[in-house]
């Protein structure tokens, strides 16, 4: 086929357009085609119900872990917890009673 | 639209019996689009089936009968491109492992079997094949809708939800390239023509 020789070739485009029209018309489906169809959509829809479902549990789980870290938390802990409810000025006076005693008493002089 | 909307209407509550109306009706014309999309026959089910698949999980989104065809387009193209991107690498070593020689006898050996008309499709098919695959996906799939599906401008301004323009400028574009390709077939038919006369 000499495409120069068909003159115009935006005509020429459009008549091979045509002409794969043509050549290709609409196929008929297999008779696999519902069938096959409809045991893809239940495999995702398979899926989609793991998903949801696994999706749910993690929910959950990071919902019961959210409430145990707050309640953890927010309850009073006792004296002997690590953590100190005091201020760091409280802890650091408390830590060195006996310094600031002598700082803070006048001096007794000997007589 | 091929069916009534109270058939799409009972699909999208889960009526299956309905759902198969709507895939029945339309059925026909989506492989037909989708095998002059991709121009491979052998998958043009299997993507027809992702088509239907894609409408069946977001048929719940529907909420006008107007703008059902136009979206199962949108589904048909989406897939069609999500195949073309998928499959071009593959498609492209697949050619390139042929060497000449296999490609020769592939030929002759199929020339015996095919009578002329089919062949002459077959060129047909494989021209616009070749030129289309001058390119991208998204421009192949534009320039079939409006030159192979003859859709309309308005049309196709449904499908992708861009202006008449700027889908004008998009075509002329594309159309620019694939004559160049087209010119280069032409001149490679007629360079192997004359090697043939010369012969």
């Amino acid at each position: 086929m000499n495409w120069n020789k068909e003159g115009d070739e935006n005509t020429a485009l459009d008549r091979v357009f045509r002409a794969y029209r043509d050549a290709c018309p609409d196929p008929e489906a297999s008779a696999n085609f519902m069938p096959e169809l409809w045991r893809r959509i239940e495999e995702r829809q398979r899926s989609v119900f793991f998903l949801g479902r696994w999706a749910r549990a993690f929910v959950t789980a990071a919902a019961v872990l959210s409430m145990a870290m707050a309640a953890y938390l927010y309850i009073p802990h006792s004296r002997t917890s690590v953590f100190s409810m005091e201020s760091y000025v409280e802890a650091l006076a408390a830590g060195h009673a006996q310094d600031a005693q002598d700082l803070i008493e006048p001096a007794m002089d000997e007589l | 639209m091929l069916v009534d909307f109270e058939v799409i209407k009972r699909a999208q509550t889960g009526d299956s019996a309905a759902f198969n109306e709507v895939v029945l009706a339309y059925r026909k014309r989506t492989l037909g689009t989708i095998a002059r999309l991709i121009s491979r026959p052998e998958d043009v089910e299997d993507v027809a089936q992702e088509v239907f698949l894609r409408l069946y999980f977001s048929l719940d989104q529907l909420r006008t009968a107007e703008v059902f065809e136009p979206w199962l387009y949108r589904l048909t193209v989406n897939a069609a491109y999500d195949y073309l991107r998928k499959h071009r690498r593959r498609m492209e070593s697949r050619m390139s492992d042929l060497s000449e020689q296999q490609v020769m006898l592939a030929d002759a050996a199929a020339g015996g079997r095919v009578d002329h008309e089919v062949r002459q499709r077959r060129q047909i098919t494989e021209t616009v094949d070749a030129m289309l695959s001058a390119v991208s996906e998204a421009d192949r799939i534009l320039l079939t809708l409006k030159e192979v599906e003859g859709l309309s401008l308005k049309e196709l301004e449904n499908i992708y939800k861009v202006n008449e323009n700027a889908l004008k400028v998009r075509l002329f574009r594309a159309r620019q390239r694939v004559l160049k390709a087209f010119g280069e077939a032409g001149k490679e038919a007629s360079v192997e023509g004359t090697a043939k006369a010369e012969a």
